[in-house]
């Protein structure tokens, strides 16, 4: 080979690579972060700091600047710089915020952006910054944002939570030969429902997405399966009730109890519940809302109960917080900040805009949250059987931290191979199992 | 002397001066990402969990990996089935519409909407055509040419195939453009004589067009191949975010984006994997470029 052609093949490779590199770097990757050290208090609530939201622009803009504007008014030495995100993206920018160091210094978290930054010990203890705010909020919701292993530490300031309730298509209930008044309980019966439905519907509609990451560990959690040892430091829901479980699933799918393709999660379950072509529709009260406005006509034969739970009489609950950067330079404005946006006025003022719920104690005591109406309006019952969920609900069963993305991945793979009927329902739940635990030891979680 | 001397000085740093913005934005968001990749690649870092040097253990934990030989094979065989249809599919396509007739230009941005559209979209249309009750199986059903309907997107196989489809389909206008430059180039006098010879349009086809676009055809292959090894839309859209039942379907963009994504991402094991992705994009781009080589000697 000539110098030349040496050096032009050197160029070619190191352009091609550059080129490829930095498109897969677009996907996320990128060196860590060490632990980070607390920011030093001085007791008083100034400085500038950053709130950031999540795609709340331009529909709640004057909600939240109204809250931004009455907390600066009542504390003129501080300062709130809002900016919101939308929510394509909105977790790889926090990945990429933490690691340069820049998150901002109040954030909006879901509950798995939480438990990853509070694992890492980047969000501030706000059970310690401020010891008083626990009996401000609904019980379950301060729980929540505990992570095992740390103690009495709470990581985040509870926003505002979305509890899962049973949605149905009461028209398809009755072709059925079901009856709506009497909706399913449990997982089980939910499965002995969507098996008369399947029986009922001639192909023509079917029960329920099959879609195993939706479910799973929901359902799991909600049977009384272990998702983790005792320890917690290995996964253990290798058991009889889970085969149980997925083979279950196997022979709902084969029946058409729900659509095929719903099993890759390609499907849209807002377009195939807005058509009628399936009798359970997504358990969240703001999804009764979008029927209303997008499909009256399935709407009016949309019927709400409470959600489906289990031998441990668990529900799904979906929260939003609001975490603090931990070495932030303003640590008392930012706390002070979250817990103005998370207080009772602000979260009912809030939830009458939008369909959430309050975690504040105070805000869920509301009127507006009991009212039932006529009992006929479906959006109307919604809130009302959400917020009376919300009031006692256990919520151990949220997904564990251990229980990541690639964990979720890793066991959904060997499912979907077992509802195919490509392997069967033992083998996928041990290798599922196996997976997890390698992913488990590999990147380290607790 | 001293004007002079001034204007050598110039004369020597001038040039660099006006490459310096070129050579900074290079270096700072490709170059230096390259580099990155490669020294991230050798530890086991995580995201927002610095990482520590492993030596080739992430490459050594590929060649073992079950899912990045399914991976592979998979992006191979895309490259394999799409860089031939995409060669000579467009050349025909280009042949066709070529001729200046009346409502030829329909024809052309016709066959180049699917380029404009974005692979979102695209996806989403083809989904609707081939899901179980979509528009091929119940044609299919009516006309009882099947019974059962064919699992185009829930079957890894069929799967793949689909996303093939869509990507040739995709790609047929974008590389349809190229062959019509080139086409233009071909001497319309050499067609001319191979005519007055006696050779009919097939005849004059192979031995006069092909051999003056075969340079086009070999960037054209080149590009592809290219794009074949990094498809990722057309399978996450069609398959959903697992890759098919099972991630069955997952090609190595795929594999990259599921390993190295989320909170929980190995950065390290990705990047490995992005480094073994560029270098077998390498060898099939100096492939073409040997072949390209071979066809001008």
């Amino acid at each position: 080979m000539t110098r030349e052609n040496a050096t032009r093949m050197a160029l070619t490779a190191l352009v091609a690579g550059a080129f490829l590199a930095t498109t897969t770097s677009a996907c996320g990757l990128g060196g860590g972060a060490a632990e980070v050290e607390e920011g030093e208090r001085t007791g008083k609530v100034s400085g500038r700091i950053t709130f950031r939201t999540l795609q709340l622009k331009p529909v709640h803009t004057s909600y939240v600047q109204g809250v931004i504007d009455a907390f600066e008014q009542k504390y003129p030495d501080a300062e709130v710089v809002w900016e919101d995100v939308p929510g394509d993206g909105y977790n790889e920018k926090l990945v990429a915020d933490a690691q340069a160091g820049a998150l901002p210094d109040v954030v909006n978290l879901s509950t798995d952006s939480f438990q990853l930054l509070a694992d890492r010990g980047m969000l501030a203890d706000v059970a310690k910054l401020d010891p008083g705010a626990a009996g401000e909020y609904v019980p379950g919701a301060w729980e929540q944002f505990k992570l095992p292993g740390k103690g009495e530490g709470v990581f985040a300031y509870p926003w505002y939570v979305t509890p899962e309730i049973l949605t149905y298509n009461k028209r398809l209930f009755e072709k059925s030969g079901l009856d709506p008044a009497k909706p399913p309980t449990t997982v089980e019966q939910f499965f002995d429902y969507a098996e008369r439905i399947a029986a009922g519907s001639g192909g023509r509609y079917s029960a329920f997405m099959a879609d195993p990451k939706g479910r799973l560990p929901g359902d799991w959690q909600k049977m009384g399966i272990p998702i983790l040892n005792g320890k917690q430091d290995a996964f253990a829901f290798d058991t009889d009730k889970a085969v149980a479980w997925v083979e279950r699933m196997k022979d709902l799918y084969d029946k058409g109890a729900m659509p095929k393709e719903s099993l890759l999660k390609s499907d849209d379950v807002n377009q195939l519940y807005g058509g009628g072509k399936i009798a359970f529709g997504p358990g969240s009260p703001g999804f009764v809302r979008d029927i209303k406005q997008n499909a009256p006509q399935v709407y009016a034969d949309t019927q709400v109960a409470n959600a489906v739970t289990g031998t441990l009489g668990h529900i799904g609950i979906y929260a939003q917080s609001l975490g603090i950067r931990k070495d932030g330079k303003h640590l008392d404005a930012a706390t002070e900040f979250a817990k103005w946006v998370t207080n009772g006025p602000n979260q009912v003022e809030f939830s009458k805009k939008a369909t959430i719920y309050p975690s504040n104690a105070t805000g869920l005591a509301d009127a507006y949250f009991s009212d039932k109406g006529d009992g006929k309006d479906a959006e109307t019952l919604a809130r009302a059987v959400g917020a009376e969920q919300l009031k006692g609900a256990d919520l151990d069963a949220n997904t564990p931290v251990q229980w990541t993305n690639q964990v979720g991945d890793a066991v959904v793979r060997e499912v979907q191979k077992a509802i195919k009927g490509e392997q069967d329902a033992r083998t996928a739940v041990r290798k599922a199992q196996e997976e997890a635990n390698k992913l488990l030891a590999r990147t380290g979680q607790r | 002397m001293e004007a002079e001397t001034g204007l050598r000085h110039r004369t020597w740093w001038t040039p660099y001066l006006f490459l310096a913005p070129g050579l900074v934005m290079v270096t700072m968001f490709s170059l230096w990402p390259f580099v990155n990749t490669v020294i991230l690649s050798l530890t086991d870092a995580q995201i927002l969990r610095g990482g520590g040097f492993v030596g080739f253990d992430n490459y050594a934990r590929a060649f073992g990996d079950p899912d990045f030989w399914v991976a592979t094979g998979n992006s191979v065989l895309y490259l394999v089935v799409v860089v031939p249809c995409l060669v000579f599919l467009p050349l025909a396509l280009a042949v066709l519409v070529q001729r200046e007739v009346p409502g030829i230009g329909f024809f052309r941005s016709a066959f180049y909407t699917p380029v404009i559209a974005s692979a979102v979209v695209v996806g989403l249309i083809w989904q609707w055509v081939l899901r179980s009750d979509g528009l091929v199986n119940t044609v299919f059903r009516k006309l009882s040419i099947v019974s059962e309907p064919i699992p185009f997107l829930t079957d890894s196989t069929m799967l793949l195939v689909s996303a093939m489809i869509v990507t040739v389909w995709k790609g047929l206008g974008y590389y349809m453009v190229f062959y019509l430059a080139a086409l233009g180039n071909v001497s319309a006098s050499l067609h001319e004589a191979a005519a007055l010879d006696g050779a009919g349009p097939v005849r004059r086809f192979f031995s006069i067009t092909v051999p003056q676009v075969k340079p086009m055809m070999l960037l054209v292959g080149t590009l592809s191949a290219i794009s074949a090894l990094r498809v990722f839309t057309e399978i996450y859209i069609l398959g959903g975010e697992s890759g098919g039942p099972g991630g069955g379907a997952r090609t190595l963009p795929f594999l990259i984006r599921q390993v190295g994504l989320g909170f929980a991402g190995e950065t390290g094991y990705a990047a490995a994997i992005s480094i073994l992705l560029f270098l077998l994009t390498l060898v099939f781009s100096l492939l073409g470029r040997r072949l390209s080589k071979g066809d001008e000697r």
